[in-house]
């Protein structure tokens, strides 16, 4: 009698459990059905719709799938466009904020201080940060082309020229890459000393040492940095939008901006589903292909591994 | 030979102090460069050779690109939007990450999972039909609405992530004395652990600022009248109508630069944290 007593009031603590729990979860089952899932669901079916937005939708196949590979030069552009540019501001970011927090590891005086110097950029909004930046590439009066100057180039137009406005960019991406330098810092601070005190026994150099030992200990976080700056960069929109809009002439149209001026510009919705939907499996594959790699170059410590 | 060792160590950092310093400065050169500008009259901007200060330091440029650039409107809305968004995805953020990290519940593994491939899926996938949601159907179209409310929804998969990490590592007896003593679940939520775990919060609120401070793209699909612009929109319009006043663009970048300076200096400490915990956590 007390035995059931005792099992039924546990099985009431069960109970009131689940539905705490479920009310804890509701606002995120909301968000997940309701703003990421049923969206995704949406962009796809649209997608195969001719919609000008405002008159009825009409089903067309996959018309616009077709359009997009064969006659919209745009999209095609536009996906070099982003693969460049996610090239460039990824590794050009990967690399500064490694080296970055390799100085910062050495002993040095006021670590904390200079560790938020290169923070800071990363905390200042983007479009403000974008057209902050547009003075220094000015083509007559900025700083860059001042400092050129005085190195005895002429000026080069940074943001007018279709070959440099991509570089310029990914420069402005790779000095607000901040969050990097210090996830990589910390998890620079978590490389046994021992592992390096040995190999400078066994004489090996730095370089060595930075391929043979700070490489594979770290690989987790180069892991985790890389996949986290592949799709932030992939989703870059804000230079267009605040700056460039898209030009010199289709130089700057990344893939979401021409979703952008598709859907909110000449309202083709089914057309910018398309895009959108292209774009997701884009980056689909660009993240499996990091993690498909990934078991090859990074190592978990014994223990620490899932 | 350890004499030598140790002597080259000392070499070797004194170089790196010096890479260090040089580089720390060309990162701020920016900021200066646009600090300095904003100050100097646009004669003085196109002079050759440039001026590293301004040889007067012209305050006045900031009243007089006030008239024409209302800043203090721009971050009321801005913060309009902020403050509620923040407030909503921290705490929604927190409850998730609570039922993750503490709760037995039926359909858990399927949520964990569907929350981790929504990591994944960028944002910018669901922003047209988002976009049709929040105008066509719900009609809140020209309100700052749609801007918030989706933080009411959970606050973003990583954040709940941030939050469950943090819970797991209180240890559990702290919660089973307290359900001894009669706490119910909730009471466990606010008076044990959210004390305990209240420096993740901050880094989830200013991980949340961050990004919607960022998100120049929805608040320009949501908002065309001139009277409910954020700082980023009012921003790129004033600089899209001047094209050329440079000292007073630059006027406008540092006032748009300062409420995340003020929230990171404030923040620092904890913002560090959290990033680093993100970055071995996950």
């Amino acid at each position: 009698m007390a035995k059931s007593a005792g099992r039924s009031k546990r099985s009431d603590r069960r109970k009131k459990e689940q539905l705490v729990a479920y009310l804890c979860m509701a606002p995120s089952i909301v968000g997940l059905i309701f703003l990421t899932y049923i969206p995704l669901l949406v962009v796809f079916i649209i997608s195969f719709f001719s919609w000008k937005g405002i008159s009825e939708p009409h089903f067309n196949g996959i018309k616009n799938y077709i359009r997009l590979f064969t006659v919209d030069a745009y999209f095609v552009d536009s996906i070099k466009v982003t693969i460049i540019f996610t090239l460039l501001s990824v590794l050009g970011s990967m690399v500064y904020s490694l080296i970055v927090a390799m100085l910062l590891n050495r002993k040095i005086p006021a670590r904390g201080f200079f560790r938020a110097v290169f923070y800071l950029p990363y905390v200042l909004p983007a479009a403000a940060v974008y057209i902050g930046w547009s003075w220094l590439y000015e083509t007559n009066f900025g700083l860059f082309n001042y400092i050129l100057k005085s190195f005895g180039i002429n000026n080069v137009m940074f943001l007018s020229d279709s070959t440099m406005v991509l570089p310029s960019l990914a420069l402005i991406a790779v000095w607000l890459s901040g969050n990097l330098i210090v996830i990589f810092l910390a998890g620079l601070q978590n490389v046994p000393a021992v592992y390096h005190e040995a190999a400078q026994i066994d004489g090996a150099n730095g370089w060595q040492r930075f391929v043979n030992i700070t490489v594979p200990s770290m690989s987790p976080i180069i892991f985790y940095n890389l996949l986290m700056s592949l799709i932030t960069n992939m989703q870059v929109v804000t230079p267009a939008l605040s700056l460039t809009s898209g030009g010199p002439g289709n130089s700057t149209t990344f893939i979401t901006y021409l979703m952008y001026r598709y859907a909110f510009k000449d309202n083709q919705i089914g057309y910018a589903c398309a895009i959108s939907f292209v774009f997701f499996i884009i980056i689909a594959i660009f993240t499996s292909i990091v993690f498909a790699t990934s078991g090859t170059w990074v190592f978990y410590e014994e223990g620490d591994k899932k | 030979m350890t004499q030598n060792k140790k002597r080259n160590e000392k070499i070797m950092n004194i170089i790196s102090l010096i890479l260090v310093v040089l580089m720390a400065a060309g990162a701020m050169l920016p900021i200066w460069w646009i600090f300095r500008s904003s100050l100097m009259t646009n004669a003085e901007l196109y002079a050759w050779p440039p001026k590293f200060f301004p040889s007067r330091w012209l305050f006045s440029n900031y009243v007089e690109t006030l008239k024409s650039y209302p800043f203090s409107l721009y971050l009321a809305n801005t913060a309009k939007i902020i403050i509620p968004a923040v407030l909503g995805g921290t705490v929604t953020a927190t409850l998730a990450g609570y039922a993750f990290s503490r709760l037995r519940f039926k359909g858990k593994k399927l949520l964990f999972t569907l929350c981790v491939g929504s990591m994944l899926l960028p944002n910018m996938v669901t922003l047209i039909p988002l976009y049709l949601m929040w105008t066509r159907i719900l009609h809140l179209g020209g309100t700052f609405l749609p801007l918030i409310l989706p933080y009411f929804c959970g606050g973003g998969a990583f954040n709940i992530f941030l939050i469950r990490q943090f819970i797991s590592t209180i240890p559990r007896e702290l919660d089973e004395a307290a359900t001894i003593d009669g706490a119910s679940y909730m009471q466990i939520l606010i008076k044990i652990l959210v004390p305990a775990i209240r420096p993740a919060m901050i880094v989830v609120a200013m991980f949340l600022f961050i990004t919607l401070w960022n998100d120049l793209l929805q608040q320009t699909i949501y908002i065309d009248d001139p009277n409910k612009y954020t700082i980023a929109i009012g921003l790129s319009m004033f600089r899209g109508g001047l094209k050329a006043d440079w000292a007073k663009i630059m006027c406008a970048t540092c006032m748009a630069f300062t409420p995340g300076v003020i929230i990171y200096l404030i923040g620092q400490r904890y913002f560090v944290e959290g990033i680093v915990m993100t970055g071995m956590k996950n």
